[in-house]
């Protein structure tokens, strides 16, 4: 169990649990990152972990998707338990993740992109891709390397999207972006939810306050707090753990 | 009637854009070895078949470093695995050129699998290093542990056990600059229609980020192992080529010396460009040729020439060459003239 304070409701009865993280540690080499994580998310709930840099929010993400392995804690997903998957299989399984870093394939045109993540999934209707982010309609044929940071994002979200994804994990996805776009994101954030179970590590605050269900307060590895009272979500109640 | 007009209007202008493209893709490919052909009449004959074979060579590195962000100095062991499955066949086993090359391919294919297994779980200088380290492994194993059976330094002469062939006569060299001419185009069409494929988009994903590749739910170990063995296949069938073409083998082939000749010639023609290992290979055969005949060290020159290239911009000579023969292009194009 997590070792920080409870406020709110909890996570639920268990039915519905679309991800749920069991006492993860995870270490690089001989340094431990992560002690005893533990995190649940349902199906139409938008989790968001915030923390410092270093907390272990990004590590925790990772792990998640299959790029770590923990020495200890479980990771299901489902009746499927995800440790010691491949990220490929991990992704396969119906969990995306959206890096930090805003790279998408530079070489390959914005359709080339979004035409790998359709054969990967089977996937060849983009309609949810051009709902949320119609401007990339108008980039089919651009470049990855020659678009702008935001739409970098808009790509790497939608194509992550195909697929109609069951977990969607994004790390820091309105980081060093205009504020038009971080609002468009935020819409979008706050319609995905109700299709898939969205994991979002985040550090802008007043965000999370407008699209989280529950928030996991995250420092020096361990979860401080889990909140999951909208009031006091609203109120970044949490942020005294950080 | 108006809408009836109005698609019929916009199926003939789809119609129109479908064969250009097609006219656009096919003249991409004949031009160019319409040119080398052309080449074959004028030029002399062993130059145009060295620069044929050698870009084939070249276009293997060109998709291993432009493709799959590979740099392999271990090419020569790829060829000499051709060259050496070409000739054993014809020395010990049969007379029949073609079953030679064929002979050649299959062992391309096989060394390049089994190394590949292993070698691609590396990245960039580890990749680039352990490659080498195979190309002296092989050197040493042809000129020493396998001397009994390749003659060690003598190499293998096999040019009079060759048999002549109907169709195509491969001992005679006028059909062999043909048959030469037909699988550098089938080869390059090959990685042409590669560029065009979803597992092209996936190597060259690969390349710029392969975590992100996982991501989206693709094997990358799978996509870089197949376009590894891809790319040194087609180098052993270049080998293979050269043992044909020469009648004769030897250790020589898989030189560490001769490890960065490809790479070279790659980055000279223009990495990841499609057109980049033929102006590669002619510029520097021609150089090889030309500067020889003058100047004892031409890789001398070469090496200046390389320096220069990369200073200019690292496009190469076609990467340079390209966006002036695009301009020029669009000049001619309706809406530059409107």
């Amino acid at each position: 169990m997590n070792g920080g304070p409870l406020i709110g409701t909890g996570s639920g009865d268990g039915s519905g649990q679309a991800l749920v993280v069991e006492e993860l540690d995870v270490s690089y080499g001989e340094a431990k990152v992560l002690f005893g994580v533990s995190l649940c998310v349902e199906d139409g709930q938008l989790v968001a972990c915030v923390g410092r840099n270093g907390a272990g929010k990004t590590t925790l993400l990772r792990t998640i998707a299959g790029f770590l392995r923990p020495s200890a804690g479980r990771i299901r997903y489902g009746n499927t338990d995800l440790i010691g998957r491949k990220p490929y299989e991990v992704a396969r399984l119906g969990i995306r993740y959206v890096q930090q870093d805003k790279r998408v394939f530079s070489d390959l045109t914005v359709r080339e992109n979004l035409e790998l993540a359709s054969y990967a999934t089977g996937d060849r209707n983009w309609d949810i891709v051009f709902q949320y982010f119609p401007r990339l309609k108008e980039l089919l044929d651009r470049k990855g390397g020659y678009l702008s940071g935001g739409e970098r994002q808009m790509l790497m979200i939608g194509r992550a999207l195909l697929g109609n994804p069951r977990v969607l994990l994004i790390d820091e996805p309105t980081e060093g972006l205009a504020p038009s776009v971080v609002d468009l994101l935020r819409d979008v954030f706050r319609e995905h939810k109700k299709r898939a179970a969205v994991v979002m590590v985040e550090q802008n605050l007043p965000l999370v306050a407008e699209v989280a269900d529950k928030v996991y307060a995250m420092k020096e590895g361990r979860i401080a707090a889990e909140v999951s009272d909208p009031a006091a979500i609203k109120k970044h109640a949490y942020e005294q753990y950080l | 009637m108006r809408d009836l007009e109005a698609n019929a209007l916009i199926l003939k202008r789809a119609l129109l854009e479908r064969m250009l493209s097609t006219l656009k893709w096919w003249a991409g490919v004949l031009v160019p070895f319409g040119i080398l052909g052309l080449a074959g009449w004028v030029l002399p004959l062993p130059f145009v078949i060295e620069v044929l074979i050698f870009s084939m060579y070249t276009m293997a590195c060109n998709f291993l470093l432009g493709r799959l962000g590979f740099i392999s100095f271990g090419q020569p062991a790829y060829l000499a695995a051709g060259a050496y499955g070409t000739a054993f066949y014809l020395y010990y086993f049969g007379t029949n050129p073609y079953l030679g090359i064929a002979a050649g391919i299959l062992t391309g294919f096989v060394v390049s699998t089994l190394a590949g297994a292993v070698f691609v779980r590396l990245r960039s200088d580890y990749f680039a290093l352990v490659n080498l380290a195979l190309t002296v492994i092989f050197f040493y194993t042809l000129q020493k542990v396998l001397a009994p059976i390749t003659h060690g330094d003598n190499g293998l002469w096999f040019l009079d056990r060759m048999q002549n062939t109907p169709v195509l006569d491969l001992t005679a060299p006028r059909q062999l600059l043909v048959f030469a001419w037909l699988a550098a185009l089938v080869i390059w069409a090959f990685y042409k229609y590669l560029d065009g494929t979803v597992f092209g988009a996936c190597c060259l994903a690969t390349k710029t980020n392969e975590d992100k590749v996982k991501f989206l739910g693709y094997n990358d170990f799978a996509i870089r192992w197949t376009g590894f063995v891809i790319a040194n296949t087609t180098a052993a069938f270049a080998g293979s080529l050269y043992g044909i073409y020469f009648g004769f083998v030897s250790p020589e082939m898989a030189s560490a010396a001769r490890a960065a000749d490809p790479v070279v010639v790659t980055i000279l023609g223009g990495t990841g460009t499609l057109y980049g290992p033929l102006v590669g290979a002619l510029a520097y055969v021609g150089m090889k040729d030309l500067i020889s005949r003058l100047v004892g060290n031409w890789e001398f020159f070469v090496g200046l020439l390389l320096v220069t290239i990369m200073l200019a911009g690292e496009k190469g000579i076609w990467g340079t060459l390209q966006p002036i023969f695009q301009r020029w292009a669009w000049r001619w194009t309706p809406e530059a003239r409107e």
